[in-house]
């Protein structure tokens, strides 16, 4: 009679037993994960850092070391661009986690309806952003767009006013768009972080005498920082790498005005075939995400630790 | 000082009724224990009584003061949660200092109710810690520092030690009745482990389903309990109850057993009449080896000084009897229980006790 508590042999014995050694095994493993990276990631990352350190275009390709980079720190815009995209970056990530953080506060209370309101916060999210970006078009469209109309209206502007046809005001419309995509993911992360704070904290602060405003400030907000930590730097290097919107309201315009280093990388690789140069400025994108990637690492864990997270 | 009086307090979560009409009145600096098994309603009634959850009825008056829409706050109570409901963010200073915190008390009083709180729960040198570095007997005393420096009226407790490992349990026992002498506060504590209640309360409440079964002091409960639940509910190992027929009312309960024995015990059977069903309750304590009750012996704990025997009546009756540590029993034998009939409860078909009439005298 076969023992009730015998099990199956592990597949390492299994492995073992067909002559390989536990690390070869292993190997055989993530094998496949590997090529994958390998093809996907590995080879265009590697392809581009080889690319940056050559002329090439459409014709011809020549090793000119750090040309490219030379060119890039030292033309005039550069700066201008790395300056606009942080711009863009903190201002975008800002609004994405004030606009976030009060929706999940809201979704997070005990309203009626409240199922209704958590799933009609995701359509900006869930729609393709090349759609919602054409609703957004026409809202700023000068002749018979919402936003022009409304702010006529409300005698803020005398007469049509085209959004996208100048330089500050695109910038901001542009971002304006970006919290719109951006925010609901945020929302529901930090709704799912306030949805782990113990129940039993909110009412040991009620028992003690804290209020609504207290119990947010000093419970809601410390309890859930490691997620607004997280999403304020994932946000950050994804609002970073930010492409569509701007791409389809203004391919960077007008007069340069919307180009952040993502625009700029594009039209100088795709744009003007200098994918040399182009290359440059995307070793350089990496180069500050990796940066990023290293401080979100390094401050999450401290967060962490601060924050009482184990 | 503080009284606490619960009158008619009813609660319902839409159709599910949890409280059915609650009275009671504690007294200044009473321990009181709330016991009863799960979804008796003890904790809910913990909250009424914080202000966390309203009463469909009922009023609440501590210190003779309605506070049943007053805020928790404004109540004069602290509470301390079964989680401990302690901020991992916060240091044991900060999480001790919470409560007057929010009040804005100037740090030097801060600091000299936190310095006064962790002294008497020997914190002291916990302070600068964070909660996740404490075991959890530290970090429930943090949760009645916490409720220490509010000085409040009423201290609730709700399953504190539920938590916690035996042995701290039984630690942390001793300290909560050492605390409570030294604060000298009412206290309200929900259980659903009966040594709790015993050992810690002035007065336990015995809840179920919704309702008082009986409110008394922990060796009324023993040795009077007023229903079949008490009973069983009070007192580890559990009662036996064995089902006997009334044979005559006279001098005593006569009853007959399913195995033919027959004893008068001494209970006001005024309510008995014969032919009639009752259950005769006895404490495994009360049973000893001797004419009487038949029982096969199944199993036998010997713990040392007792000897746990478990077995079945000849009608299956499930029964267990604490023999003396050394008491030559074996599994599988027959043997023959007795006891002293005085120490027999009895209960009617309703559940109800027929008052024991040479119950000993409670000491306490």
């Amino acid at each position: 009679m076969a023992n009730a508590t015998q099990t199956k042999d592990q597949p390492t014995v299994r492995a073992a037993r067909r002559g390989l050694s536990e690390g070869w095994f292993a190997w055989m493993l993530i094998a496949p994960a590997l090529l994958f990276i390998a093809v996907i990631v590995a080879w265009p990352l590697l392809e581009t850092i080889r690319l940056s350190f050559t002329d090439a275009d459409m014709n011809s390709e020549n090793w000119v070391g750090f040309a490219n980079y030379e060119k890039m720190l030292q033309g005039a815009k550069f700066l201008e661009i790395i300056g606009r995209t942080f711009f863009w970056m903190v201002l975008s990530v800002g609004l994405k986690l004030i606009v976030g953080l009060i929706g999940a506060t809201l979704l997070n209370a005990a309203i009626p309806g409240r199922a209704l309101f958590r799933m009609m916060i995701m359509p900006p999210w869930v729609i393709p952003i090349a759609i919602g970006c054409i609703g957004w078009l026409w809202l700023y469209n000068g002749q018979f767009g919402f936003a022009s109309g409304m702010a006529q209206r409300l005698g803020i502007i005398d007469g049509p006013f085209e959004f996208l046809a100048y330089k500050n005001s695109a910038f901001y419309a542009a971002i304006i768009t970006d919290v719109w995509v951006g925010t609901p993911m945020v929302s529901l992360f930090f709704l799912a972080a306030m949805q782990g704070v113990s129940r039993d904290l909110y009412e040991a602060a009620w028992v003690d005498g804290a209020g609504r405003w207290y119990r947010f400030r000093r419970i809601t907000i410390p309890q859930i920082m490691p997620v607004i930590v997280s999403m304020a730097l994932l946000s950050a290097i994804w609002t970073f790498n930010s492409f569509e919107i701007i791409w389809i309201f203004t391919q960077g315009g007008p007069r340069g005005g919307t180009t952040t280093m993502i625009i700029d990388t594009y039209k100088t690789a795709i744009g003007n075939f200098k994918f040399g140069e182009g290359s440059a400025r995307a070793v350089m994108i990496v180069l500050i995400l990796g940066v990023f990637s290293l401080l979100y690492l390094k401050v999450l864990d401290r967060v962490n630790k601060h924050y009482g997270v184990k | 000082m503080a009284t606490l009086n619960l009158q008619n307090i009813t609660k319902s979560f839409g159709a599910a009724h949890v409280l059915h009409g609650i009275d009671l009145a504690i007294k200044d600096k009473e321990f009181i224990v709330f016991v009863g098994p799960s979804g008796c309603g003890k904790s809910t009634l913990l909250r009424i009584i914080a202000g966390l959850e309203a009463a469909t009825a009922g009023q609440i008056l501590i210190d003779g003061v309605d506070v049943s829409d007053a805020a928790p706050v404004d109540r004069g109570i602290s509470m301390v949660f079964q989680s401990y409901a302690l901020y991992p963010h916060l240091s044991i200073y900060e999480n001790i200092a919470f409560p007057l915190r929010v009040q804005s008390l100037p740090e030097t009083e801060v600091k000299a109710k936190v310095g006064k709180a962790a002294e008497i729960l020997k914190l002291t040198d916990k302070l600068a810690l964070k909660p996740g570095q404490l075991s959890g007997g530290q970090r429930q005393r943090v949760a009645i520092g916490r409720s220490i420096v509010r000085s409040p009226k009423i201290f609730l407790f709700d399953e504190p030690l539920s938590n916690l490992d035996a042995a701290l349990r039984g630690d942390m026992r001793v300290e909560l009745s050492q605390l409570h002498r030294e604060l000298s506060a009412t206290m309200v504590y929900v259980t659903h482990d009966q040594i709790e209640a015993m050992t810690m309360a002035h007065r336990i409440v015995v809840l179920n389903k919704g309702r008082i079964e009986q409110f008394g002091t922990p060796m009324e409960l023993y040795h009077h309990p007023a229903t079949k639940f008490v009973a069983t509910f009070i007192g580890q190992p559990n009662m036996n109850l064995v089902q006997a027929s009334v044979l005559g009312t006279t001098n005593g309960l006569t009853v007959e057993f399913s195995g033919g024995q027959r004893m008068t015990l001494p209970v006001d059977c005024t309510t008995a009449t014969v032919g009639s069903l009752v259950d005769v309750g006895i404490r495994p304590e009360n049973l000893m080896l001797g004419d009487g009750l038949s029982m096969t012996v199944r199993v036998v704990e010997r713990l040392g000084g007792v000897a746990m025997t478990y077995g079945d009546m000849p009608d299956g009756t499930r029964i267990c009897a604490a023999l003396p540590g050394d008491t030559p029993v074996a599994e599988g034998a027959v043997v023959g229980l007795g006891l002293n009939v005085a120490d027999a409860h009895v209960f009617d078909a309703s559940g109800a006790v027929m008052r024991r009439l040479n119950a000993p005298t409670l000491v306490v």
